[in-house]
């Protein structure tokens, strides 16, 4: 974090987020609207249980239906788009150095490949369950 | 018959190499007087070391701004009994997210700069100027007739932005309006200056700035007005239409 | 002379979350804020959570039976209303980006969260 003294210059703009990677986050936020809306409908009305969730067995027989993991990784991927570019928003106004940035930015990519790596992988373990 | 009321003038106190204190000036005011009328009267009667900064007395040098009881004023303007009642206390202190220089007085060259590195203008073409409900349709030879911008680069936006309490590095709301005065268009350098981390992306639409605006800039309409030049601009850029 | 004091520090983000003495966009911020945070630690837990299923139904079943906890009901109710706050909020900010509602966003707020409320007490119903 730089400190402001009574003679520095004003800096260079800096490039840690743009026009792109703005307009990534707000187009995944109503996408996310739609999408998250379905899945809550469908994860708490549609089950057999008295409370409307869906038991193991229902959500296996759901996943037979190839369009069901094809929305839900569709849901996973913009969600945590989303959530890290966010996060990544929130770390960038407190001022971190290139460094710390170029850190945080290279651990939440990591963390949302993983995240959508193993989102994939359960999917189709769940779907080949049935 | 003038009215009169007891109030407590509490004063934010910060002096080299002193710890930041308040000092208490119990006084008799006038509440159709201003804020900075009771600060001035204190410094003139009661303690001459109080700093602060004032000029015009009304409302277009913007050297006055103060927080009164937490929130953002230009003082010459804020009338005493706006802000408080008889008997309580009035609570002035510097303008947040400023290097305080000495008591009230806060430096305000980072911002200055940050106004200059986008070319914000103090005068502009009457045409160019917003003015709402113009008496008359504006014809081409209108523009050799200036008008002062409404910004008076107060600061008042820079301390009430929640951003600007984290990053010195934004350039905050008034540099960034006076680039939308400007405009992507009739200045493509700014575009560098605003699509940046520093820039336009990092308003987080409060809207304090508008709020506590005494000058009519309405600086959050203006940083939405730049999104949309700047995200036409790129896009503009990327079918090659620049 | 120490000019650092009153000056930007990321230790102030503290005071995102206080709006105390400000408008209701900065209680509109600390809101959006608040529900990002709590969301995303949420997204998490449920990723973690939903590997039970590739573990056989006894396992996952007998998360199911947990679901019934009045903490864990509560717990699911808060993420749901934050996904409800946290989403309408955001179509403010996406609109007033684009110059629509601009000069009314105080109202377009105060209309979303009226609809917040609206769905908030529905899914209540539902849940309890």
């Amino acid at each position: 974090m730089s400190q402001t003294t009574l003679s520095s210059p004003v800096s260079e703009p800096r490039p840690g987020e743009n026009t792109w990677i703005w307009l990534i986050k707000i187009v995944t936020g109503p996408l996310l609207i739609i999408v998250l809306g379905l899945h809550l409908a469908v994860n708490h009305y549609l089950g057999t249980m008295a409370s409307g969730l869906m038991t193991y067995q229902d959500i296996i027989q759901y996943y037979q239906n190839p369009i069901i993991p094809t929305i839900e990784i569709i849901f996973l991927v913009t969600v945590v788009t989303h959530c890290l570019i966010g996060l990544r928003g929130i770390i960038l106004d407190t001022n971190p150095s290139r460094n710390v940035l170029s850190i945080v930015t290279w651990l939440l990519v990591i963390l949302g490949v993983s995240f959508v790596g193993y989102g994939i992988w359960l999917a189709v373990a769940i779907a080949s369950q049935g | 018959m003038t009215e009169t009321w007891n109030i407590t003038l509490r004063v934010y106190r910060q002096k080299d190499g002193e710890a930041p204190h308040f000092d208490n000036f119990g006084m008799e005011v006038n509440p159709d007087e201003y804020v900075l009328d009771a600060v001035e009267r204190v410094w003139a009667f009661h303690d001459r070391s109080i700093c602060f900064r004032h000029a015009c007395h009304h409302s277009t040098c913007g050297a006055c701004g103060m927080r009164v009881n937490g929130a953002e004023k230009l003082t010459c303007i804020t009338l005493i009994r706006d802000v408080t009642h008889n008997g309580a206390t009035l609570k002035v202190e510097p303008l947040r997210n400023f290097p305080v220089v000495s008591d009230l007085a806060v430096d305000m060259g980072h911002f200055y700069r940050k106004m200059e590195r986008v070319g914000a203008r103090s005068v502009l073409p009457v045409p160019e100027a917003e003015i709402e409900n113009p008496s008359r349709e504006w014809k081409p030879e209108d523009a050799q007739y200036l008008r002062l911008s409404d910004c008076i680069e107060c600061g008042l936006c820079i301390s009430a932005c929640p951003v600007m309490a984290t990053t010195a590095e934004y350039l905050g709301p008034a540099p960034l309006a006076a680039a939308q005065d400007n405009g992507i268009r009739r200045k493509p350098a700014l575009l560098s200056i605003v699509d940046c981390e520093d820039g336009v992306w990092r308003c987080h639409s409060v809207f304090e700035c508008t709020t506590v605006c005494p000058s009519f800039v309405d600086p959050a309409r203006r940083i939405m007005d730049l999104r949309k030049q700047v995200v036409g601009a790129r896009f503009r850029k990327l079918f090659g239409k620049a | 002379m120490d000019i650092t004091r009153n000056q930007p520090s990321a230790g102030r983000f503290w005071s995102w979350f206080i709006p105390i003495r400000r408008d209701i966009g900065s209680w509109a911020f600390a809101l959006n804020r608040v529900t990002a945070l709590g969301l995303t630690f949420y997204l998490f837990l449920h990723l973690v959570i939903l590997g039970k299923l590739a573990q056989g139904p006894g396992a996952y079943d007998e998360f199911l039976v947990l679901t019934e906890n009045p903490l864990i009901k509560l717990g699911e109710w808060a993420v749901a209303a934050a996904a409800v706050l946290h989403g309408l909020n955001g179509i403010r900010i996406i609109l007033t980006s684009f110059g629509v509602g601009v000069t009314r966003q105080k109202q377009l707020f105060y209309g979303f969260m009226a609809i917040a409320i609206v769905v908030i007490l529905f899914f209540t119903a539902r849940m309890y």
